[in-house]
């Protein structure tokens, strides 16, 4: 084979321009929005056993979003000029609409929880509504921001944003569950056996419901990989690199594997599905899983030379 | 700017000529020589292929800036403005052709500007003046009495990785295919202190 008798040697660096606060920036918006999206379908079905759940993960959307900019602006070589970002904006860069997002989805996170906070649910119900759509928008964005960056193959395709939300979907659930159950088994020992029983019952449904979420990422991420696999020479690269190369073991391994099928399992397994302990295992193993997405996604995106 | 490959004797003036004249910092290059060795003992060949900033006309990096610090001057030549540039570093990872680089001292993004403080000047850049066989050429390719578009229109040239939409303005006459693109399972060495940067 000709292949196999080329060989390149680089006298010049290779620099993998964007680190894993990247990775955690993405991670953490992902954790954001999904959680946002979580306590709007809460508190719209405004039954009184959302309740709960619609409080912690407002407060948990704003929080989570105020640390994942400090990534990007830590990650940037300069980071006393992040003001540039404003003043000198260029409109077909996916990270000025980024900028903008982050702080209007902030500010809009706050404003909704106070209201949820202070009960005053149709104030709370209309601010979730527009909401949501910028809650999808500051994530999704982060996929097009791969997407865009049109020389690396492995993030250059139109099935990136949606990935990149869906994902988020997943780890925002799985953060939802931890707390909730954490929630449930030492705060909340006040209440009535009734209630608790109930709040249980909605945990364990929230969990079930992110076994759905995960079973729509597993497809999308099976049909970018399939796709890859018979587009060009580098996007071919790309496929073999995560599913036999040096990111393979994180992808295959921690990503599919560990965070998605077990998963999947743990949840609608037929003898754990009634317990919460394996909810709460299954929604660490998620945000596990997720975590090791955004980082096959960034650094794997990146080690396939382009000189 | 055209380089003619059957000219270049990969004597790495210009890598040399161009650290000298911006100043670039060691560990990083604006111009270099990307080697490539093809084919089995006793049948080898090396080829060789000086790279550098395309300075595309629809520049990808200068699209994904978002403090339009990458622009396009009027006379194409893409440009890095060295008090806007935060160091995103989205342009480097949009650039289908990893020549981007942070300078370690300063801390921003730079790339080949084709000398545009020496064009401005009326003069060719550091590369091209130092050329010993006179393999790269600069000029205005639709100036047609200037040398740049006598060989453009005299020879078949190519660019790198042409899919990539980018339209280069750096033209290749006779350069290796192989060597022009990076090749699905080739090996890649990196010579000492050319590892790759990881800080994660
Ligand atoms: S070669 Fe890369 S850095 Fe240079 S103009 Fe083209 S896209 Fe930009
Ligand atoms: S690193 Fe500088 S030049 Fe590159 S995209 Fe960011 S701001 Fe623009």
């Amino acid at each position: 084979m000709e292949h196999a008798d080329v060989n390149v040697v680089y006298s010049v660096q290779h620099q993998l321009p964007l680190v894993m606060y990247i990775g955690q920036y993405f991670f953490f918006t992902g954790l954001s929005a999904g959680s946002f999206v979580i306590s709007v379908i809460a508190t719209l079905l405004g039954r009184k056993e959302f309740k709960p759940i619609g409080k912690i993960t407002a407060l948990l959307a704003p929080c989570l979003l105020i640390i994942a900019p400090l990534n990007l602006i830590l990650d940037l070589e300069q980071p006393l000029r992040f003001w540039h970002l404003f003043l000198f904006y260029n409109w077909t860069s996916p990270i000025t609409y980024g900028s903008f997002l982050l702080t209007a989805y902030p500010i809009m996170g706050i404003i909704y929880a106070v209201m949820v906070y202070t009960n005053r649910q149709n104030a709370a119900k209309i601010l979730g509504i527009l909401g949501i759509p910028l809650a999808i928008s500051v994530h999704g964005y982060t996929g097009f921001i791969l997407a865009l960056a049109k020389a690396r193959a492995l993030w250059n395709t139109a099935a990136m944003p949606t990935i990149f939300l869906v994902s988020a979907m997943v780890s925002g659930i799985g953060l939802v569950v931890i707390i909730a159950a954490v929630r449930w088994k030492w705060f909340d020992k006040k209440a009535d056996k009734e209630t608790r029983e109930g709040d249980k019952k909605l945990i364990l449904q929230l969990a079930q419901f992110m076994a759905y979420v995960i079973m729509l990422d597993l497809f999308l991420i099976l049909s970018d990989i399939l796709v890859l696999l018979t587009a060009h020479s580098d996007a071919f690269e790309a496929g073999m690199l995560i599913l036999t190369g040096n990111f393979a073991p994180l992808f295959v391994g921690v990503e599919i594997i560990m965070g998605s099928i077990l998963p999947i399992i743990l949840v609608l397994g037929p003898k754990s599905r009634k317990s919460l302990s394996a909810a709460v295992v299954a929604s660490i193993l998620v945000n596990i899983g997720v975590y090791a997405m955004r980082f096959v996604m960034v650094i794997g995106g990146q080690t396939i030379p382009l000189s | 700017m055209v380089i003619d490959i059957r000219r270049c004797i990969a004597c790495h003036a210009c890598t040399v000529a161009c650290k000298a004249e911006m100043s670039v910092p060691l560990e990083v290059n604006t111009t270099w020589l990307k080697i490539v060795e093809k084919g089995t003992f006793p049948d080898v060949r090396r080829f060789w292929i000086p790279r550098l900033c395309n300075n595309c006309t629809d520049a990808i990096c200068a699209r994904n800036c978002p403090t339009q610090a990458t622009y396009k001057r009027d006379d194409g030549i893409v440009v890095v403005d060295q008090h806007r540039c935060i160091g995103c570093k989205y342009c480097i990872a949009s650039c289908p052709y990893d020549v981007r680089y942070i300078n370690p001292l300063k801390n921003i993004v730079q790339k080949c500007y084709f000398c545009s403080h020496r064009v401005d000047a009326g003069l060719v850049p550091a590369c091209v003046e130092s050329c010993p066989t006179r393999a790269m050429v600069f000029g205005d390719k639709n100036d047609s009495k200037s040398e740049v578009a006598q060989l453009l229109a005299a020879n078949a040239t190519v660019v790198i990785k042409k899919e990539m939409q980018t339209d280069p303005q750096v033209f290749y006459i006779n350069a290796d295919e192989t060597a022009m693109s990076n090749i699905e399972n080739d090996n890649h060495y990196y010579t000492e202190g050319a590892l790759i940067k990881l800080k994660i």
